[in-house]
């Protein structure tokens, strides 16, 4: 109970139309229609799931599901981030390299989170990254951060899961995301490792940093009840 | 005495070798215990999670990308605040919806502005400018493109690169041309009540080069038709008209920022 009412503090900071929010009410949803699932995934529960995704979902507490949400709107982030930057053509050098490299792995774990997790995956948000991924030192400097704050997420929240099929994945994980932070830190100029102890960020200091950023924006509503005044 | 000191120092050499022996044996009787307890540790359970290769971003070839203004702004003709201006943009278009526009290209100049090449929903058609990043909002990447051929009289979807919509259509007539050109779909309008313009209409930044004091300033629409007897045909003051029952399935597959191509 208590890291669902962390997540939803996360998605109160971050989701901004209610577009994550959304596919967490149909979680939360999920969830609540647990007895009706614990029998079989035919029947009530199945429509809600609906087939090979329940299944990938099953077996997790609501505690996992939780934290594997939250670490999947990182991976959103730092995904969209990359490919962006990619997209955009204004990275160069080792640079532009890293981006690709780096974003291609953020794309195998989003991928990876959203299988794991099926019907129960929150939504990708809208992200506006407001240039920094157009200019090399804007997208480095980002990048670091990113990188940095992944690190610190996946710390916070490895001992808090319930699972050790988790745990081993979100490890994992961990590993690479600090291979990532020690290669962009190189770039940009700053020392990969300058501590003997990196300290676990909490939830609210994530949520702080990520809701600061004003990255994660609202999708603008292209349609409307108008009567049209085209030229017919 | 010669015997006796080779003797001793045979005893010597054979107590080291004992001794020696005797230590390899106190070393593998501390080792095989522990080889054992390092076998009894349990086995780490397998990741939950399978993570698979490295995703590569696919080709780029088909797909596009699309914004909205967020603070009115100039365009300018080059990435500079010093250029002239070749448009004022607002950030809804006529129909009240945001300003969507397509993005060509980006550049950051020398002070490490960053200035966004779009194609602008002004006459004449087909103008492009540079707006300041900042004054847009999130880029939006799209694979789909609508493709509307004028002699064919024929409006095609493609997806990915692959047609999945054909459907004829009305073009303006001789006197009141649909524009040829590059243009967005910038708005989707339902649920009014107008039947000339049948139960979608979408909006589009080509404009009439002809009927430039029509109301909200001549944009073409892609819309359905109460007349649907004329489609196919030269039928209209410059829109593209579909049936109805062409115009919904349309709806249903072309989102809002997909690029447009009529020819």
């Amino acid at each position: 109970m208590h890291e669902q009412r962390d997540f939803d503090r996360f998605l109160h900071a971050v989701d901004v139309d209610g577009a994550i929010a959304e596919t967490s009410h149909q979680r939360q949803l999920v969830l609540s229609r647990r007895g009706l699932l614990a029998g079989a995934l035919a029947g009530p529960g199945a429509l809600l799931l609906g087939g090979s995704e329940a299944r990938a979902a099953s077996g997790l507490s609501a505690n996992d599901v939780g934290i594997l949400n939250y670490a999947l709107v990182l991976e959103y982030l730092q995904a969209s981030f990359y490919t962006e930057a990619e997209r955009s053509g204004a990275l160069s050098g080792k640079t532009a390299q890293a981006a690709q490299v780096v974003g291609a792995t953020e794309r195998a774990h989003v991928k990876a989170f959203q299988k794991l997790l099926g019907a129960k995956a929150v939504k990708r948000p809208l992200f506006d990254f407001q240039g920094v991924t157009e200019a090399q030192q804007a997208f480095l400097k980002t990048a670091v951060a990113f990188e940095d704050l992944a690190v610190a997420a996946y710390k916070g929240q490895a001992p808090k899961l319930q699972s050790n099929a988790v745990l081993a994945a979100a490890v994992g994980i961990h590993s690479v995301e600090a291979r990532h932070a020690a290669w962009v830190r190189e770039l940009f100029g700053v020392t990969p490792a300058v501590n003997a102890f990196d300290k676990p960020a909490t939830k609210q200091s994530i949520n702080h940093i990520v809701a600061s950023t004003h990255f994660i924006v609202a999708h603008p509503k292209m349609k409307a009840r108008s009567r049209p005044q085209y030229t017919g | 005495m010669t015997l006796l000191r080779l003797a001793a120092a045979l005893a010597v050499v054979i107590a080291i070798s004992l001794l020696w022996a005797g230590l390899g044996d106190s070393h593998r009787q501390k080792a095989e215990p522990s080889a054992a307890a390092y076998e009894s540790l349990p086995t780490a359970p397998a990741p939950a999670l399978r993570v698979g290769r490295p995703e590569r971003l696919s080709s780029s070839r088909f797909s596009s990308r699309w914004t909205t203004v967020r603070r009115p702004t100039l365009a300018r003709s080059r990435p500079s605040a010093s250029a002239s201006v070749v448009a004022e943009l607002s950030t809804r278009a006529p129909e009240g919806t945001p300003n969507a526009l397509s993005v060509i290209a980006t550049r950051a100049d020398a002070q490490g502005r960053v200035w966004v090449e779009v194609r602008l929903p002004v006459l004449p058609n087909g103008m492009r400018g540079w707006v300041p990043r900042h004054s847009l909002g999130a880029y939006q990447t799209l694979d789909t493109r609508l493709v509307v051929d004028r002699s064919a009289l024929r409006a095609t979807l493609y997806r990915d690169g692959k047609p999945i919509f054909a459907a004829p259509v009305g073009v303006g007539t001789s006197y009141w041309p649909t524009p040829a050109g590059r243009f967005i779909v910038r708005s989707e309008l339902t649920r009014y009540a107008s039947p000339f313009y049948g139960p979608v209409a979408f909006g589009t930044s080509a404009r009439s080069a002809v009927l430039t004091d029509w109301p909200d300033g001549g944009f073409v629409g892609i819309h359905g038709t109460n007349e649907p007897e004329l489609i196919p045909g030269r039928v209209s003051h410059g829109c593209v008209r579909m049936r109805n029952s062409d115009i919904v399935r349309l709806a249903e597959l072309m989102p809002v920022g997909t690029p447009i191509l009529i020819r």
